[in-house]
């Protein structure tokens, strides 16, 4: 069921108990209504159990196709990319990757041993977290 | 849910290039059940008990320290004080059971066992002569197993008969273990007011109250702290404390996350995390130079006690915040022969044991890993190892001792232990008689404090 289609089914529900008086225009009021609050809790309800989130954070010398070695390690193993974010610190390539392994083709210690196996054909160091460690150190 | 670069990049640093780990993942085990008239019996006992509960910890711990990117140094187990253990109460019982603990603990690969424990600070049972009397031979021959002796307590005062047996105790397990620098002291300690939660070698045990089996976290850093000390510079007395808090707090969370973990995938309960400043005898994790970064010119100036108080406090406030449940000794340890700040003020007369005395009123434990000339008597001893105490029972706080005589050893030289116990420099100890009143005996009554109902 799509999200307006749960929306009307919700407002269905609300009308079997409104007074008769309520009109079309009011239950489409009601819909539109319900659509964002309906959104932002499919969205928070998303949130534990099913996701893994995994931080990648790959640091070394800059030179070109590092992006690239690693974007085709998580497509390989059918990773999904949640975030991504690529800088330069004091003039050496820094990326970090927020990745979910829910779904993917492989688990934790896989996933690391193949970004840490790249990250030494491209010189680089890659360090491979599990986003709880982020949590219980930056967020009360 | 997304972080900053700023965040991910600074917890990185944090884990990765300050020294971060998490000290030790300690597993309580309750071995009350395991007595039996036949020692040998017992020790098959506690043999069985402790294969079967601790046998999965080490690699769980490094399978959550992977996942996390965490480094946790040590794996330990902390059992219940053996003199409490039901057996023929002999000394050659325990020599029996500590053998078998032992063995338990190399098979299963922990370097360190506690509890070969006594708690007789208002008086000795017929168990806890012949543990005491044990010692010697156990510390000598086994290679895991860490022993205590619980001496004093705010509510009872200070037992001196036992002050006095652990003195001669120390004396002849430093001349059996000579060969190795006396090292069998280095795995003794004697307390006031232990505590029954302590994840930390060497005065570790399961307190009585405590439930069957439980896991406990030492968390460490002092080179996390002294980093960000450094980084905030020459900021007011007040920013630098709320300094040492956050980072405090970032390193507790870090142990609470570690600890709820192991505890869920063992099954078991999570019990506490302890938040002490730990160090090793690395450079760059030492509390001795975190008091440095804070202005001293060496450990031991004077201002040395202000600023460890202040440190201690500050470790305290922050992670109190952090974790479900804090305990066992928290604050920070200032043992000599694991700290590369401490070696080299003990080293250079910068710090001596007057001023140590003087730091072990306010930092979390006591005189630890201290080494002393081999001559020095045992009356001296023993009036050392009392002022110490004395400081615990009367103010409240657990006071500790762990003090090796170094058999052969004189001021000046120093004693080289290997890995975590690191090396300690032989320091000046006063030899003035207190024979007249430590021979006196008995016990030193509670204090008035104690009257607090």
């Amino acid at each position: 069921m799509d999200r307006r289609a749960l929306a009307i089914a919700v407002t269905d529900i609300l009308l079997r108990h409104l007074p008769q008086s309520a009109t079309e225009e009011a239950a489409a009021a009601v819909v539109a209504d319900l659509i964002p609050l309906l959104e932002s809790a499919g969205e928070q309800g998303q949130e534990p159990e099913d996701r893994r989130l995994v931080i990648i954070t790959v640091m070394g010398k800059n030179h070109s196709g590092i992006v690239h070695a690693f974007s085709e390690v998580l497509a390989e193993y059918g990773v999904d990319i949640v975030d991504i974010n690529q800088t330069l610190v004091h003039g050496n390539f820094a990326m970090m990757v927020i990745v979910d392994l829910a779904g993917a083709r492989t688990d934790f210690q896989g996933l690391k041993a193949a970004l840490k196996k790249r990250g030494e054909e491209v010189h680089v160091q890659v360090y491979c977290q599990y986003e709880d460690i982020m949590r219980a150190v930056n967020r009360i | 849910m997304t972080y900053t670069r700023r965040e991910i990049l600074q917890t990185l640093r944090m884990t990765e290039l300050e020294h971060f780990d998490i000290r030790t993942v300690t597993m309580g085990i309750n071995l009350l059940d395991c007595g039996h008239d036949d020692p040998a019996e017992a020790g098959r006992r506690i043999y069985a008990k402790l294969t079967r509960l601790a046998a999965a910890l080490p690699s769980t711990v490094t399978q959550v320290a992977d996942d996390l990117g965490i480094r946790v140094a040590n794996r330990r187990i902390a059992i219940s004080p053996v003199a409490l253990v039901h057996t023929r109460p002999e000394p050659s019982s325990y020599v029996a059971m500590a053998g078998q603990i032992d063995r338990a603990a190399g098979e299963m690969g922990f370097d360190f066992v506690g509890g070969y424990s006594a708690l007789v600070h208002a008086g000795f049972t017929d168990a806890d002569r012949a543990l005491i009397a044990s010692m010697p031979e156990t510390l000598s021959s086994t290679e895991r197993l860490c022993s205590s002796v619980n001496a004093g307590s705010s509510r009872t005062g200070l037992n001196m008969d036992a002050v006095r047996m652990v003195a001669a105790m120390l004396k002849e397990t430093a001349l059996r273990t000579k060969d190795r620098g006396s090292i069998g002291c280095a795995k003794f300690v004697v307390f006031a007011n232990a505590v029954e939660d302590n994840p930390f070698m060497a005065g570790a045990f399961h307190g009585t109250a405590l439930p069957e089996v439980v896991i406990h976290v030492g968390v460490s850093g002092p080179g996390v702290v002294c980093q960000a000390i450094r980084r905030a510079g020459p900021c007011d007395l007040r920013e630098l404390e709320n300094v040492i808090k956050q980072t405090a707090f970032k390193i507790t969370r870090v142990g609470d996350l570690i600890g709820r973990l192991v505890a869920d995938r063992l099954g078991v309960p999570f019990g506490i995390v302890d938040l002490s400043l730990a160090p090793t005898p690395e450079l760059g994790d030492s509390v001795g130079e975190v008091l440095e970064a804070m202005g001293l010119e060496r450990t031991g100036a004077c201002g040395t006690t202000a600023a460890l108080a202040l440190l201690t406090d500050a470790m305290k406030k922050g992670g109190a915040m952090a974790a479900s449940a804090v305990g066992g000794l928290s604050g920070a340890f200032i043992p000599v022969s694991e700290d590369a700040a401490m070696i080299a003020a003990a080293r250079e007369g910068a710090l001596t044991l007057e001023k140590m005395e003087a730091m072990t009123a306010v930092c979390s434990v006591g005189l630890d890993m201290v080494a002393v000339p081999g001559d020095t008597s045992e009356d001296v001893l023993s009036g050392f190892i009392a002022d110490e105490l004395a400081i615990g029972v009367i103010n409240h706080k657990t006071t500790a001792v762990r003090v090796i005589p170094a058999h052969g050893m004189k001021a000046g030289q120093s004693v080289s232990f290997g890995g975590l116990l690191g090396e300690a420099p032989i320091m000046e100890i006063r030899n003035l008689s207190c024979s007249g009143f430590v021979r006196r005996g008995g016990q030193i009554p509670a204090p008035i404090t104690s009257l607090r109902n």
